[in-house]
């Protein structure tokens, strides 16, 4: 088995087809891009102990029991605040798992890897399965959460550099096709797993134990069929009839930065902050979207009037359907982006592609609230699709970026150390928004205005990143690796 | 997809099999995107209502 997963086995021979490299990193991205849609089984899960009573919802907890008390007993539901710590622990291990094993990764190919993240992932969903049989919380957290975070990180860097080394023409253009599955997972896993639940209910069982053990396998069997597809170039490969432009930008380098190196770079850093402000805003409008739309249009979404708490049941459930909606939709522009800024991002450079997030970005955040007093649902739809194209893209074209910085060897890992941006920005996004809106409304602001600020502070973050941005010069000269450490790379030898 | 220009001797094109190949990988993972998309249009369709 150690020989299947070895570098040297995956070698592609000369002829190899490398348009095959792309589907083998969607089938892995797709996969794990369903932890964006693990909120689909928060409700289910809330009602385990309920429904087995034959209650209508949930078995809640005494009052005075406490949160410890709350995630060790087995004898009442789980709240979905308490589930919602998955997307936490999510954001957070597939952060430390990406910037702790993108070395690891470099060394031992991406098919160990993508092995790895399928056993991990999988593995998450089976371990879940057994704390929902148990109904013990801690092996959600410790399985999805934990487990499943580090085949997150693993299973997302994975493809990168392997797609940047098979298309230096399209850097942008590949890595977004792989990252556009991640946006992508959601789409599929969320719907799937609806049909899953439904399939297997009973009178006395939401299904949700039997979902896990289902998509469990199906995630892994995809992600094995994925990471079996990786193939690496030859390290002297190119693509025919390519060669590196002799004049082209000094922000694209064709030497190497070492991963240990790299990161003593300011330009790192810089890349580090430019990633995490875009994300904050883009997570901080995902988190708001939903509840936002239907506070600023209230009753106008289903063609009266009247400001959303003035609504009957009825009408406020209509509108929740319409507010679901718009989710939908802005998932859907979120993995638009991911392709078409990145591959715009070839032709325009990436420090460009960025300016035009970080300026498009603060005009649209900034121009939201006017939208939503105008009464124009299509324009303040059209505002937050546009600007969920840019997150999308932010995260598609850093891997490109740091090619064109800090070279392709060590892409993978640099990227890795890279996405604890991402974590940052996962619980800072947030965060952010609701002390705002919940400080708002204690200060007597209407709910539907409530979110004015917010998004003016949000258009403020995409200006800082704006000044990082600006400040990415080429990295200095003493930063590269010689061609002696270049070798000793690619046979292996461990640097520094 | 400019892979059949310029070719260096050493590396052959990639072969008809090869391209049948691919069209089967992007299909198998084209299709539960495409549904997945499909499903969500299908939501997001009542914004517009």
């Amino acid at each position: 088995m150690a020989g299947l997963l070895d570098k040297e086995r995956i070698i592609a021979p000369p002829g190899f087809n490398r348009w095959l490299v792309p589907p083998a990193a969607l089938a892995i991205h797709l996969s794990i891009g369903m932890a964006y849609g693990f909120s689909v089984f928060w409700l289910p899960l809330s009602r385990l102990l309920g429904k087995a009573q034959g209650l209508d919802g949930s078995l809640a907890c005494p009052a005075d029991l406490g949160f410890v008390g709350e995630v060790l007993s087995t004898s009442c539901d789980w709240k979905i605040s308490t589930l919602g710590w998955m997307y936490t622990l999510f954001f957070v291990f597939l952060g430390s798992s990406a910037a702790i094993f993108g070395g690891w990764l470099e060394r031992v190919g991406p098919r160990r890897a993508g092995v790895v993240a399928a056993f991990c992932w999988a593995g998450g969903f089976f371990i879940s399965a057994l704390g929902i049989h148990l109904h013990q919380i801690l092996l959600l957290w410790a399985g999805s959460g934990i487990i499943g975070g580090c085949g997150l990180g693993l299973g997302y860097i994975s493809p990168v550099s392997t797609l940047i080394k098979w298309f230096p023409d399209r850097r942008g253009m590949a890595t977004g096709m792989a990252i556009m599955g991640f946006g992508g997972g959601a789409l599929i896993g969320s719907p799937l797993a609806d049909v899953l639940m439904k399939h297997f209910a009973t009178a006395t069982t939401t299904g949700v134990f039997e979902t896990f053990l289902a998509m469990g396998t199906l995630y892994f069997i995809a992600m094995l069929c994925g990471a079996f597809g990786y193939r690496i170039p030859r390290a002297d490969w190119s693509p025919p009839g390519w060669t590196p432009r002799a004049s082209q930008s000094a922000m694209v380098t064709t030497r190497h930065v070492h991963v240990n190196e790299a990161t003593r770079t300011p330009q790192f850093w810089l890349l580090w902050g430019v990633l995490c402000l875009n994300v904050s805003a883009g997570i901080g409008v995902i988190g708001m979207a939903s509840p936002m739309i239907q506070e600023v249009f209230g009753g106008r979404l289903i063609g009266g009037a009247g400001a959303l708490a003035e609504l009957s049941t009825e009408q406020k459930a209509q509108i929740a359907t319409i507010g679901a909606a718009f989710a939908a939709l802005l998932s859907f522009f979120n993995i638009i982006g991911r392709f078409g800024w990145a591959s715009l991002s070839d032709l325009i450079g990436r420090k460009r592609t960025y300016f035009i997030f970080f300026l498009l970005g603060t005009l649209l955040y900034s121009a939201a609230p006017a939208a939503g007093r105008s009464g124009s649902i299509a324009l303040f739809a059209a505002i937050f699709c546009t600007i969920l194209t840019m997150y999308g893209g932010g995260f598609a074209t850093i891997p490109a970026y740091l090619a064109d910085m800090f070279g392709t060897q060590f892409v993978g890992a640099i990227h890795g150390r890279l996405l604890t941006a991402w974590s940052t920005a996962g619980v800072l996004g947030p965060v952010l928004v609701n002390y705002i809106r919940e400080y708002q409304i204690r200060q007597g602001v209407p709910n539907a205005q409530a979110y004015n600020t917010t998004l003016y502070i949000l258009a403020g973050l995409l200006v800082a990143g704006f000044l990082c941005n600006l400040l990415v010069r080429p990295v200095a000269e003493r930063h590269f690796m010689t061609d002696s450490e270049l070798a000793a790379a690619r046979t292996g030898v461990k640097l520094k | 997809m400019s892979d059949t220009v310029n070719r260096p001797t050493d590396d052959p094109p990639p072969s008809g099999a090869s391209w049948a190949m691919v069209a089967a990988a992007w299909v198998l993972v084209g299709i539960p995107l495409l549904w997945g998309i499909a499903i969500t249009f299908r939501k997001a369709a009542l914004l517009f209502r």
